[in-house]
């Protein structure tokens, strides 16, 4: 509770400064209405992340570094965590050949593209199945999105990523009741 | 335009000009950034080495090697070029924050204490000597407060003691007048009293013949023993005013009427004006001025007496071509127990000023020795 207390006031505070002394544009990332539909013991759960990647991102993503972004679902039936998993969609850039890879968490696929803007659009985007029980009955279904610090190998550093998000944590939320999906 | 006070007027320059400072300061920084930034985005290395037809497959390893860590380089600059514009606003906001209430802190602490001291002063501007400051504060401040809390003590001990000193000298002075006035009608009283036993031993036949004379003698002295208890009594209970709609001139034909006989006494008196005062008051002071001009005056000397308007004031002026006062002895006439006179106790012209004082009226003396007083008395006008 209190880190979540301490992150509202830092990103208070960094948002505050940045409007009134900084011409840093960096990103104001947000997550779309999560879309859900299920299947007898299954739910699918899709969204989009929107203005996540739109300044600053190309030199990023052209490092040759993994770029990491992690979405956590948590799932709550009553005061009851019930999922608590971390999807990840990662991308490489290949300078030699200029091809972008993207790999997203369950997808045996690898989407490959020389266009920035399908990628970004591709990493926007993501679709998770969990299976469920019944019995959880009306749930809470939230989505945050985060990227972690990346370690740029060719020159043994490390960077904080959420610079570029201004520390923000886009998430989303949406009730979910089973009993009436079913 | 409101107004600001001394305090204000300086944390408001403060903050302008820290701020002001600061956000200038910050605007170069940010500038400087984006021309870096923009450099930055038009260094393009890899899609023109991509181009270049390499020879080996060492070749390529190499030009791939160098890709990467130029891309690597320009992601890395461009990310800590917003870590650093992210922190240069926040510390830069921080430090506007802490330094504005660091200094708000310290202006209200030292003004705090000014503020007090301002209080305590008013309160023995007031008369109030029991202030007492708590020593707080900077070590300067308590110095301040602990010599203004010494000098405060000592002012009480002053007036104390004052006081004090006072009172015992009115009571030696009462004392001393009572004593030689109640001495004088009894020396009389008492010589009568003497002869009166003699004539009793030697002649017991001729006491009756001597008997009208004593007898008047002793009843002038009682009469003039009254008459001390008389004013002292009238000095003592001067009391709230029963103020009403005066018509002066009226009143002051009434008092001079018992006067005008033995006396030339001069009257020009305006009908019209109208004052606020105490009846009794008034005949009071007019009696006690006039009787003052009386015994100042010769026999044949003129007394004039005038009443007029004076803008939206009622004068009135009752002017002795008498013996006329001392300047010295003149800021001194309306004190108790102050005569020149060989009769009198020295209340006359104090109970005038404290009557005139009950009354919201100014009263005024002009005199010169050997050429007579002028006594002026101002009251409000009620028909203005």
């Amino acid at each position: 509770m209190f880190e979540a207390l301490g992150t509202r006031i830092m990103v208070g505070v960094i948002s505050l400064s940045m409007l009134l002394f900084s011409s840093f544009k960096g990103n104001d990332p947000q997550l779309g209405t999560i879309n859900h539909y299920s299947s007898s013991s299954t739910l699918y759960l899709s969204g989009e992340l929107l203005s996540a990647f739109d300044n600053d991102f190309d030199t990023v993503f052209a490092s040759s570094a993994t770029i990491p972004v992690y979405f956590t679902l948590k799932i709550k039936s009553g005061n009851r965590n019930v999922v608590n998993r971390q999807f990840k969609h990662l991308v490489k850039f290949n300078p030699a050949t200029g091809i972008y890879e993207l790999r997203k968490d369950g997808k045996p696929d690898v989407f490959r593209s020389s266009s920035m803007q399908q990628i970004v659009k591709e990493i926007s985007q993501y679709s998770f199945s969990v299976p469920y029980q019944s019995s959880w009955g009306l749930i809470s279904v939230s989505v945050q999105a985060e990227m972690p610090i990346v370690r740029f190998e060719e020159l043994n550093k490390e960077v904080d990523l959420m610079v570029l998000w201004k520390y923000k944590k886009p998430s989303a939320k949406i009730q979910i009741d089973l009993r009436k999906a079913q | 335009m409101p107004k600001f006070g001394m305090r204000t007027r300086i944390i408001l320059l403060f903050i302008i000009v820290s701020i002001g400072g600061l956000v200038l300061l910050n605007k170069v920084f940010q500038s400087k950034h984006n021309e870096i930034h923009n450099s930055l985005g038009n260094m393009e290395l890899s899609s023109q080495l991509r181009e270049i037809r390499l020879h080996s497959k060492e070749d390529s390893l190499k030009a791939e090697s160098l890709m990467k860590k130029f891309d690597s380089s320009k992601a890395l600059v461009d990310i800590t070029l917003g870590e650093s514009r992210i922190a240069t606003s926040v510390v830069l906001l921080l430090i506007i924050i802490s330094s504005t209430t660091i200094f708000i802190t310290v202006i209200c602490r030292l003004s705090k204490p000014l503020k007090e001291l301002k209080h305590a002063t008013e309160q023995i501007r007031q008369g109030d000597f029991s202030v007492h400051l708590p020593e707080t504060g900077i070590p300067e401040m308590r110095e301040l407060k602990n010599s203004f809390n010494v000098m405060s003590r000592e002012l009480e001990t002053t007036q104390t003691r004052l006081l004090v000193a006072e009172k015992e000298m009115i009571w030696k002075d009462l004392s001393r007048i009572l004593a030689h006035e109640i001495k004088n009608p009894l020396t009389p009283i008492q010589l009568v009293i003497q002869r009166l036993e003699e004539r009793l031993e030697s002649d017991c036949d001729k006491i009756k013949e001597l008997l009208p004379e004593s007898i008047s003698i002793i009843s002038q002295e009682v009469d003039n023993l009254q008459l001390l208890a008389q004013d002292f009594s009238n000095y003592a209970k001067v009391n709230q005013p029963n103020t009403e709609e005066l018509n002066p001139a009226l009143s002051i034909r009434e008092i001079v009427k018992s006067y005008v006989q033995n006396f030339q006494i001069n009257l020009e008196l305006s009908d019209e004006l109208r004052i606020k005062f105490d009846k009794t008051h008034f005949y009071q002071v007019i009696t006690n001025i006039l009787q003052n001009a009386i015994d100042a005056s010769g026999a044949d000397s003129a007394i004039d007496i005038r009443l007029y308007k004076e803008r939206s004031y009622a004068v009135l002026s009752i002017q002795d071509q008498g013996s006329g006062i001392e300047s010295k002895d003149l800021p001194r006439i309306f004190e108790p127990y102050y005569s020149k006179k060989s009769k009198g106790t020295g209340l006359g012209l104090a109970l005038v000023k404290r009557l005139c004082d009950a009354n919201d009226t100014i009263i005024r003396v002009k005199s010169k020795p050997d050429e007579g007083s002028e006594f002026t008395l101002i009251m409000d006008d009620l028909t203005t």
